[in-house]
């Protein structure tokens, strides 16, 4: 045995100096992540500080990076601003009363009974006093101009019924193509897979010009509708992966008591399948709450049936305030996000798993 | 390619024989006939609709006086592309500079990231993956939203609080041409979320023993990657760098945010098409432009696919 006890103490010192190198590695790995995540997410930080700020901090070269306001002292029944005012032996904050080029009037909100102070200089060099304070009020008033429920229920209907539609048709789509063996169906699913790679410009002339001048349904929701009732290939692919891995031997065990294929569907394949059709309806779920490029040419001519993602992108030519175009912002992601957070679990467990690869 | 279509071909029975066989084919059909329905009416017959229509002067405004004009709009094409001051070959060069750069940052940031997020160090991973989803989740307004107030040069933070601080000639806007191909960069950048999944879940697929086996032969974090985990990840990669360069033609992007027609995270030659469609409503010529961009697509995903026996690694020596 080599078990000396020299031996053993400079075994002992080398496994502390692994782990000490390897906890060192540890929170290296973590601080690295940290510091990406919060580079990468920094602009949330921007748009958040943004909203929150009034329409004066932006002519405001002095104002900081915070939501913030100027100070103001009523004094005599008006509000004047307060000033950090330099003076023999300490900086005061003093409320600004009278602007002057070379000397301007002060009064001392600490002492207000000794009046009016007079002091030599330009006020303009001077920094105002700032206090933090979000401006929620501009919440309000997107609230109030977009008609923000409404828009929101727009676009809750839209995604609700092509979600329906989708969802009915890629399963039965997926299954098809999973359980049977139909002539050239291997061919076919290759197929359906290429039809991502279509680019969407090369079908929008003949689809718009169907859906405006053929079916009239310019101002309608059925352009945005009816398209996913025909499925969507990539929600396909990923449910028909899933089926496959399916075991059969329930199936033919309900085939014996005489139950049909869309029996067999409904009672044996979907009940398995809760996780993957959650993912594939989420997927729909994002796409179709952002949509835009279908409600920009076929919802155009009637306001009424805007969706929130068309009526926010619309801001951006209104010349907005940099605090509004980032409350709108905020509006428009606000249920994604919250809908990502809530099922982030099941949603990102089940893209790893099963994986949108070929 | 071939050969897995060849086996496909052979795999598929295209001559049901029994009558079970052929009930059984009925039904499949009959399930799948919402796709081949969708296919056929939104997808094959709109294609070859966009061909006719590249052939004729279609103008929206007056479509009943469109006639046939053969292959002057692919002539005028030729001459847009590369006329001093034609606007095609303008947009198409900015869309070809724009997928040289903003493919590979995508590919390397997804996959630099979901090394970093696959360490077995690293703690809160849910809620660290879910982060780096969440911009792919944002409406494309909102991007742009964020994104532009962020770089704005005047009330924007990237020059006061970064560039200015530490010294660096301050950036000029999103405005400007250079600023804004920086722009589409970052907002790339910004929805790797479902290619950084894809690499991710690859990732967990890789076998620990090779793991362990390279570490007994000694190599380091850095060749593990480089060894181990990026040729068998190399599907996963290739699916990824072919989605991101279809979507910079104009193609399906996996997660779609809802760009506008004008602009956004669409590529310059899409927008060009756009413009030739919505602003002066020449939909023969902008056609002709789109079938154009579908035939360089196309060729591009050919080629990929071409190399993909070279880089890419299949387990049962099946290929792509």
């Amino acid at each position: 045995m080599a078990d000396s006890p020299q031996h053993h103490r400079a075994h002992k010192k080398a496994r502390l100096g692994l782990q000490l190198w390897d906890g060192l590695g540890t929170a290296l790995v973590n601080l690295l992540v940290v510091f990406l995540v919060i580079v990468y997410l920094f602009p949330i930080s921007y748009m958040v500080f943004t909203a929150f700020k009034m329409d004066s901090q932006f002519s405001d070269i002095k104002a900081p990076i915070w939501p913030a306001r100027i100070v103001t002292y009523t004094y005599t029944g008006e509000d004047y601003p307060l000033y950090e005012v330099p003076t023999a032996g300490s900086i005061k904050k003093w409320a600004l009363v009278e602007r002057h080029r070379t000397e301007s009037t002060f009064v001392n909100p600490a002492n207000p009974e000794t009046g009016p102070i007079t002091w030599e200089g330009s006020w303009r060099t001077l920094d105002p006093v700032y206090e933090f304070y979000p401006a929620f009020e501009n919440f309000a008033y997107l609230w109030a101009t977009i008609n923000y429920p409404r828009l929101v229920w727009n676009t809750v209907k839209v995604t609700m019924l092509s979600g329906i539609g989708v969802m009915i048709s890629s399963i039965l789509v997926a299954y098809g193509f999973s359980r049977f063996r139909i002539p050239g169906g291997n061919l076919l699913f290759i197929l359906l897979i290429a039809t991502v790679l279509i680019p969407e410009k090369i079908t929008l002339i003949p689809t718009y010009y169907m859906f405006t001048r053929i079916l009239n349904w310019n101002g309608t929701y059925y352009p945005l509708i009816v398209p996913h009732l025909f499925g969507n290939a990539i929600l396909i692919f990923l449910l028909r992966q899933n089926f496959k891995s399916i075991p059969r031997e329930m199936e033919e065990a309900a085939m014996i008591d005489g139950a049909g294929p869309l029996r067999i569907l409904t009672s044996v394949i979907l009940p398995q399948s809760g996780p993957v059709i959650t993912t594939a309806a989420l997927l729909h779920f994002f796409y179709a709450w952002n949509e835009l490029r279908q409600a920009s040419l076929y919802l155009g001519i009637s306001p009424d049936l805007y969706t929130l993602a068309f009526r926010v992108q619309q801001y951006q030519s209104y010349f907005a305030p940099p605090n509004m175009l980032q409350v709108s912002a905020l509006f428009a992601m606000a249920i994604p996000v919250l809908v990502l957070f809530l099922t982030q679990r099941e949603f990102m467990h089940e893209v790893l798993i099963t994986g949108l690869e070929k | 390619m071939m050969t897995s279509i060849r086996r496909f071909l052979s795999k598929s029975n295209l001559c049901p024989q029994t009558r079970m066989e052929r009930r059984e084919a009925l039904v499949g059909l009959l399930f799948i006939s919402p796709w081949i329905v969708g296919f056929l009416l939104l997808k094959l017959v709109p294609i070859f609709v966009s061909l006719g229509f590249s052939f004729t002067d279609f103008y929206m405004l007056y479509p009943g006086d469109t006639k046939f004009v053969g292959r002057e709009n692919y002539a005028h094409i030729l001459e847009d592309l590369f006329s001093e001051d034609g606007a095609a070959g303008y947009y198409l060069s900015n869309t070809i500079g724009f997928a040289i750069l903003s493919v590979p940052a995508q590919l390397l940031t997804a996959l630099g990231l979901a090394v970093l997020l696959n360490s077995q160090r690293l703690a809160a991973k849910e809620l660290h993956r879910t982060l780096v989803f969440l911009p792919s989740v944002i409406p494309g307004a909102a991007i742009a939203f964020v994104w532009f107030g962020f770089l704005d040069p005047t009330t924007g933070w990237l020059n006061r609080l970064f560039l200015e601080p530490l010294g660096l000639p301050p950036y000029p806007g999103p405005y400007s041409e250079a600023g804004y191909n920086l722009f589409r960069i970052i907002t790339a950048l910004w929805s790797i979320g479902p290619g950084f999944l894809i690499m991710l879940g690859a990732m967990r697929g890789v076998p620990p023993e090779l793991y362990e086996a390279a570490h007994v032969a000694g190599a380091g974090p850095i060749m593990r990657l480089l060894k181990v985990t990026v040729p068998i990840i190399s599907p996963a990669v290739f699916f990824s760098l072919v989605i991101n360069l279809v979507s910079v033609f104009g193609g399906a992007t996996l997660l779609d945010r809802g760009t506008s027609f004008s602009g956004g995270g669409q590529s310059p030659f899409d927008f060009y098409i756009g413009e030739v469609m919505f602003s002066s409503y020449r939909l023969g010529y902008a056609a002709s432009l789109a079938w154009m961009m579908f035939l360089i697509m196309l060729a591009t995903t050919i080629a990929l696919f071409a190399t993909a026996r070279y880089w890419v690694y299949y387990p049962d020596g099946d290929e792509a």
